[in-house]
């Protein structure tokens, strides 16, 4: 009987233990954004330990944030105060779920950010919070097998397939690296780097004779990549490891590298193809969703995150770059100064050609991508035929815009209704 | 001709016999213990070795990572969290698990085989697919956000194997046993502490220690269906993924150790419940 009376005096202790849950008070900060560990812990302490209502930092992959919010709305009451996402998170929710923002009085001191944040509507769906991009990085060792005459600065593709050529001879193994892993932002290289720079367009020149042209540009770049590079998700990690001396990835995946040897790494532009040099923003944004348990405190959170201060501190905590107009201080971390200054010459270099995120696929987004990342695998890592690859793939992409019915964005000519596929 | 064969063959075979069952145990050994080694050792580097190769073989003891993790907010109350689910699993899948499988192994109903395959589907369904409907259900009964409401998703979880191990557990013991006890007195329920009890007690600490670790290592549910009372697998492991390699090996160190420390604790009954399975 004795077992009995242990299984009964554990269970009754652990039921006592489990009611005294207190009822929060404290802002719930539900994000998809700075999510590794240490960004976590500087979001909690340096950047939002300022609000003084106080706040409940978590940051969640995709699959359990959208899960857990879309309980909350078909429940119709929650505990999420406010919303951090990128904007493709955003876009691929219902905007009614989302309060209208609006008179809030905050937005970013970009036009364009401030239109994407309204999803399609007329009003402020979400506020714009962080900025960052893609940048090229290096370790400086490999600089000396730049090709005679290229500038660092305002590489073209060829220039940079050359110096991948010249460091694969040199080291006597391919020393690209690219972030083709599970997690790897690949899709977004062919989106807003590739295709941009070869073709002036995304979605319109999907299957051109000059997306042709991209695609081989990028297998001859294939072919002194480390092949290692379908498992690379965080570049930081191999030019760490020495595994890729040239790489292209997000500023915050390239981060740790600058700030742990800054003086052996080099921050630089994306290269220029025949048609510019193709670029492109990732945006971040923070929203209420409907069911926030404490709308004026969710609004004064929103209101905090915009403030110049706390946006200082989100840069030195996520090395995401602010929305509003702000004097950045002398003393930032090495990353933050490395992939400030690559993305400023990147956007003032005369040839830029900035493109646009994806917007108005909805929750369409991932396929859309799906797109391109297919197209990777078939095309680059199975050797398929381009011209077929592309034919094949077409109808996908315009099955797509057309379900959708989303426009054309930059860098493709506008356009009436939903952007073709030529 | 035949005698002096088997004499000079039967060392050989023996030796090389042993030869096998000691590679086989090194091997079966390595298997477990190198990863855990190595994961060991890059807690105990700093970054710029975890990022070197080779690896040195012996730990620096530089104590860096597991310093961060021990500044990092939330970490204890996490850990108390995934105990007591997991805790909370073990009994009650047990408490659920145990009596049905008795009833499974000793009576004879209707739609015995249908329920036997009935309760492997609580399986075939992937979790990301049923947690928006029961974290909506949970929101609604108040269930959300407590440790008592994820425990239960974790014993459903759990109780296939509980139902399934206590099952040939109670299969193994002879009927006539019970009915021993029986003719001597014993009442059903006294029948069964007295003597059929003691015997599977083994068993019933393997099945529990299944639904331990089930509880211990699931993610997608416990992210989902709390917030404040977060468990320890659902507030690390998420964010490790995208984390620096150095605080990758600390991190998955400290989620690894209080699982092995416990299945530590209890592996005596572990080994005595395949003594039983042998008999």
């Amino acid at each position: 009987m004795t077992f009995y009376s242990k299984i009964l005096g554990a269970a009754s202790g652990l039921a006592i233990a489990c009611t005294g849950m207190a009822a929060q008070a404290e802002t719930l900060f539900w994000s998809t954004q700075a999510k590794p560990v240490e960004e976590a812990q500087a979001m909690r302490e340096q950047v939002l330990g300022g609000f003084e209502a106080g706040v409940d930092y978590q940051p969640n992959d995709g699959g359990p944030w959208l899960t857990r919010l879309n309980a909350e709305l078909q429940a119709g009451s929650g505990t999420i105060g406010v919303l951090g996402a990128l904007h493709g998170d955003f876009s691929a929710m219902n905007p009614d779920d989302l309060v209208d923002l609006s008179d809030m009085g905050v937005m970013s001191a970009s036009g364009t950010f401030n239109d994407l944040a309204k999803l399609g509507t007329d009003s402020m769906q979400y506020i714009p919070w962080m900025q960052a991009s893609y940048i090229m990085a290096a370790n400086k060792d490999a600089l000396q097998y730049l090709p005679d005459g290229a500038d660092i600065n305002a590489l073209t593709y060829d220039q940079l397939i050359q110096w991948a050529a010249n460091a694969h001879e040199a080291a006597g193994e391919p020393k690209f690296g690219f972030p083709a892993g599970p997690k790897g932002l690949k899709h977004r290289f062919f989106q807003g780097y590739l295709y941009p720079s070869y073709t002036n367009g995304v979605v319109r020149t999907f299957a051109s004779d000059e997306a042709v042209g991209a695609w081989e540009a990028f297998r001859k770049l294939w072919e002194h990549t480390n092949p290692a590079s379908t498992n690379f998700s965080f570049m930081q990690e191999q030019l760490l490891s020495g595994d890729a001396w040239i790489v292209f990835d997000h500023t915050s995946r390239l981060a740790q590298a600058f700030n742990e040897r800054p003086d052996d790494f080099v921050a630089f532009p994306a290269p220029a193809g025949p048609t510019g040099r193709g670029f492109m923003p990732v945006l971040a944004g923070v929203a209420i969703p409907k069911t926030a348990p404490d709308m004026d405190a969710a609004k004064s959170l929103v209101e905090y995150m915009l403030k110049p201060e706390t946006q200082i501190a989100t840069l030195r905590a996520t090395n995401f770059f602010p929305v509003v107009d702000v004097a950045l201080p002398e003393d930032l971390p090495p990353s933050v100064k490395a992939a400030g200054d690559a993305v400023a010459k990147m956007s003032g270099s005369a040839d830029a050609n900035p493109g646009l995120l994806p917007a108005g696929l909805g929750d369409k987004g991932g396929d859309f991508n799906r797109v391109f990342v297919d197209s990777f695998e078939r095309i680059v890592l199975a050797g398929q035929d381009i011209r077929m690859v592309l034919d094949d793939q077409k109808g996908k992409l315009a099955a797509i815009m057309e379900e959708t019915g989303a426009p054309c964005w930059a860098p493709d000519a506008p356009s009436e209704g939903a952007c073709p596929v030529e | 001709m035949t005698s002096v064969t088997t004499d000079v063959a039967a060392p050989d075979a023996r030796k090389a016999g042993k030869f096998v069952y000691v590679t086989a145990v090194v091997l079966l050994c390595a298997w477990v213990l190198v990863p855990i080694y190595f994961l060991l050792i890059n807690t105990l580097s700093s970054p710029d070795t975890v990022n070197s190769f080779p690896k040195p073989f012996w730990p620096e003891f530089d104590l860096g990572s597991l310093t961060f993790f021990a500044g990092f907010a939330g970490m204890l109350t996490a850990l108390k969290n995934s105990i007591l689910v997991a805790g909370m699993t073990m009994i009650m899948s047990i408490v659920i698990g145990a009596p049905a499988g008795y009833a499974l192994s000793r009576f004879d109903f209707r739609g015995k085989e249908l329920f036997r395959l009935l309760i492997l589907l609580t399986r075939a369904f992937p979790l990301p697919l049923l947690a928006l409907p029961l974290a909506v259900m949970f929101i609604q009964t108040g269930l959300d956000d407590t440790v008592f409401g994820l425990a239960l998703v974790h014993t459903t979880l759990a109780i296939p194997f509980a139902v399934l191990i206590t099952f040939s557990l109670f299969s193994g013991i002879p009927i006539e046993l019970e009915e021993a006890a029986w003719t001597l007195g014993c009442t059903r329920l006294t029948a069964f502490t007295k003597v059929v009890l003691p015997l599977i007690l083994p068993g019933i600490t393997a099945s529990a220690i299944f639904a331990f670790v089930i509880s211990w290592n699931e993610v997608f549910a416990a992210a989902v269906l709390t917030i404040e009372n977060r468990t320890l697998t659902a507030f690390l492991l998420q964010n490790l993924d995208t984390s620096p390699l150095h605080l990758k090996f600390a991190g998955g160190f400290i989620l690894v150790v209080p699982a092995l420390i416990f299945i530590f604790a209890v592996r005596k009954y572990l080994f005595a419940m395949w003594g039983i399975a042998n008999r």
